[in-house]
């Protein structure tokens, strides 16, 4: 959130968002916190009773906002890392990775809020440290973003040592990683292999692609917002370079996962299988105003339009606009899976609102949503101020 | 933009695949150690006998009631090791009246909370007036063979016995629910906390066993015996919170009894027993019937067979 104008930048379409955006991020900011912190009380003191999930659709917003938050975190890292690496113009002085690892932090910690959140046993979760079981992709990813986070947060230290031995191999490392990560994402739906729909190699595929895009959108964002401070140490050139490669990357990303979506489902239309009514209910069922609306509407054809133009600022709003989308994605991933019993008849043998296969977001898992955010906000906006505040005494 | 050469000097480059290497191969190695672990160790041996004396004095009669026979098979099957012994259910769906009496034995016995259920029966009506049908199905854990349940635990809370029990350890679930995703037959519930009385009678005169002011009724917080451990659910407790699920009635089984829903069955329709036993009830109705399993095409290979 440091969205501060620098009027010595405003010569630049793409130096940072104007005051008044700035003073609506901040308005944003307050009323998502606020929000979040009275779902937070809700979810500590009535528990699970107040959610929509259940025992037959056992996962629900908080599981998506997670993968979403894991996406933008592995992506940024990937693209950060690489670019530094590479001394990809725009990408390669210390300030441009040190951003991108703030981010990556700032899209990780809010994750691990809201799985934490989700748990029935919030107070046994470092169990999962603890006591694994690796024959789980749940423990196995557990382990996998803790390492990450101990080589991201070791990177971004190290960022500001001058000729460090150390950090391009962590970097690497960490590359490693975010890239593994994210596919292993899919396999944790891949892994439970009674689920047809979920049980697909592209899943893989699918949350990789969507992990560069979340992070080349994300990193295009945070970069046009932050860039009056960062405008101080690069020249507009290597901003817009940066620019530039994000929004080829965002754009690409789009294509390559609706190209790949459309083979996921090309199946099911063209071979009906067990997995249909999934498909059914997602693309033309209760589901469609998510896919259709959200998703592909919202998440990929305005920001691929605005991206394919010249304007900045429709650059900014396209990336913001495809990490929504990227959020509805998540939920049609995660949601179908779950909405077709296998057992004809099951949820209406006992009834309880909990032994139902509908799945309506409530109230309070909004609200703890908007907390993820909020926190994600924060942690990005404390860890910028960080850099400015050292790098200024370096 | 440099090449790869010059990205990083010899040092940096060769400690960079030392650090990847190191982590795929730590990767690699805890993913098969864990498939190869056995965990976590169940008692066996001697200490597992139980000496059963209910019916140890009635011999097997022609024509004898289903349940006598299977409680004596019980005794006979809990005086072997605990290994020894591969427990099946058998449920003959020709015979199923849909009365529930099974669902609602499990409960009480149980103290299963609301939207907690391990043996649904489920209703299914085939044809048109005149020419109706309806049918059940009742639907406990199928304590499979392969089950798709346990390897998704992140925590080792659920594994299978050596007499074929799938089971929870409350004390170590962290209710992530994973397993009631990978479980096609559903047959794994959370339990969310919530209590049947309570929001009940609110305002009502303060008295004993009364819910007084939406708090739940004071029976809701009795112990139930599962695992034969004592569970309580006040404060939070567990299984409040963990995935639950039907488990052959095993604190039953220790005192030679069987299942609650083999009890309440009134059209004996439900049975139980050893399937090491070749002479056992359970053995004699797979063999000498048509009998069939939910879902064969996961591989989960369910413990659960139905007569049709």
């Amino acid at each position: 959130m440091s969205l501060r104008n620098n009027s010595s930048d405003t010569t630049h379409s793409a130096s940072g968002l104007s005051s008044q955006w700035t003073k609506i991020l901040w308005f944003v900011w307050i009323l998502l916190l606020v929000a979040g912190l009275v779902g937070l009380v809700m979810r500590l003191t009535q528990g699970h009773n107040l959610t929509g999930y259940g025992s037959y659709v056992p996962w629900g917003l908080w599981i998506g906002v997670y993968f979403l938050g894991v996406g933008i975190s592995g992506g940024s890292f990937i693209l950060g890392s690489l670019g530094y690496l590479f001394d990809i113009k725009g990408f390669s002085k210390p300030s441009d990775l040190r951003c991108a690892l703030v981010l990556s932090l700032a899209g990780l910690l809010p994750a691990f809020l809201g799985v934490w959140l989700d748990l029935g046993r919030m107070d046994r979760l470092m169990n999962i440290i603890i006591h694994p079981s690796f024959t789980s992709m749940m423990a196995f990813n557990a382990w996998m973003y803790n390492i990450f986070l101990v080589v991201a947060v070791l990177c971004w230290l190290l960022s500001f040592k001058q000729n460090s031995s150390w950090l391009k191999p962590l970097l690497a490392l960490g590359v490693f990683f975010s890239i593994l990560f994210p596919s292993q994402s899919g396999v944790f739906f891949e892994a439970v292999r009674t689920n047809e729909f979920w049980r697909s190699p592209l899943l893989s595929m699918l949350f990789l692609v969507s992990a560069i895009t979340l992070g080349a959108a994300s990193l295009l964002f945070v970069k046009s917002a932050t860039a009056p401070h960062t405008n101080s140490r690069t020249d507009e050139s290597d901003l817009d370079s940066a620019l530039r490669v994000l929004r080829a990357i965002t754009l690409v990303g789009l294509i390559v996962y609706v190209m790949f979506e459309f083979a996921e489902f090309s199946i099911t239309m063209w071979n009906p299988g067990t997995h249909s009514p999934n498909t059914e209910f997602l693309l033309f069922g209760p589901y469609w105003p998510v896919f259709w609306i959200l998703h592909i509407g919202i998440g990929v054809v305005v920001p691929f339009i605005l991206l394919s133009g010249p304007s900045r600022g429709g650059w900014i709003f396209a990336s913001l606009l495809a990490i929504i989308g990227f959020g509805a994605a998540r939920l049609c991933v995660l949601v179908p899976g779950q909405v077709a019993g296998q057992i004809p008849g099951l949820a209406q043998a006992f009834q309880d609102p909990r032994l139902s296969y509908v799945y309506h977001i409530t109230t309070m898992e909004y609200l703890v949503a908007f907390l993820m955010i909020a926190v994600g906000m924060t942690i990005f906006y404390i860890g910028d101020k960080l850099n400015q505040v050292i790098e200024s005494r370096l | 933009m440099k090449k790869v050469s010059e990205i990083m000097e010899r040092r940096e480059f060769i400690l960079a695949g030392g650090l990847i290497g190191a982590g795929a191969v730590a990767a690699g190695a805890v993913t098969l150690g864990a498939r190869l672990e056995k965990v976590p160790k169940d008692p066996t041996g001697e200490k597992t006998v139980r000496n059963i004396t209910t019916l140890k004095d009635l011999k097997p009669q022609h024509n004898e009631d289903d349940h006598i026979r299977m409680q004596r098979e019980l005794a006979g099957a809990m005086s072997k090791p605990l290994e020894k012994r591969r427990w099946i259910m058998v449920i003959d769906v020709r015979k199923c009246v849909g009365c529930l009496a099974c669902t609602v034995g499990c409960i009480a016995e149980n103290k299963l909370p609301p939207g907690v259920v391990y043996r649904p029966v489920i209703q299914t009506e085939t044809g048109e007036y005149p020419n109706v049908r309806l049918s059940f199905l009742p639907r406990p854990c199928m304590h499979c063979e392969n089950p798709s349940c346990i390897t998704v635990c992140p925590v080792k809370a659920t594994w299978k016995r050596p007499d074929g029990v799938v089971v929870i350890d409350y004390d170590k679930c962290i209710g992530c629910r994973y397993c009631l995703n990978a479980c096609p037959y559903a047959a794994r519930t959370s339990d969310f906390g919530k209590y049947y009385t309570s929001g009940e009678a609110q305002g009502a005169p303060e008295g004993k066993e009364r819910p007084i002011y939406g708090s739940p009724a004071p029976w809701e917080g009795l112990p139930s015996n599962e695992y034969g451990k004592l569970w309580s659910r006040k404060d939070h407790g567990s299984p409040v919170g963990n995935a639950r699920k039907c488990h052959f009635c095993l604190h039953r089984l220790e005192k030679g009894l069987l299942p609650m829903c083999v009890s309440t069955c009134i059209g004996r329709a439900t049975y139980f027993g050893d399937s090491n036993d070749p002479d056992s009830l359970v053995v004699e109705l797979v063999t000498k019937n048509n009998v069939q399993t939910l879902l064969p095409h996961w591989d989960n290979k369910p413990n659960c067979y139905y007569i049709v």
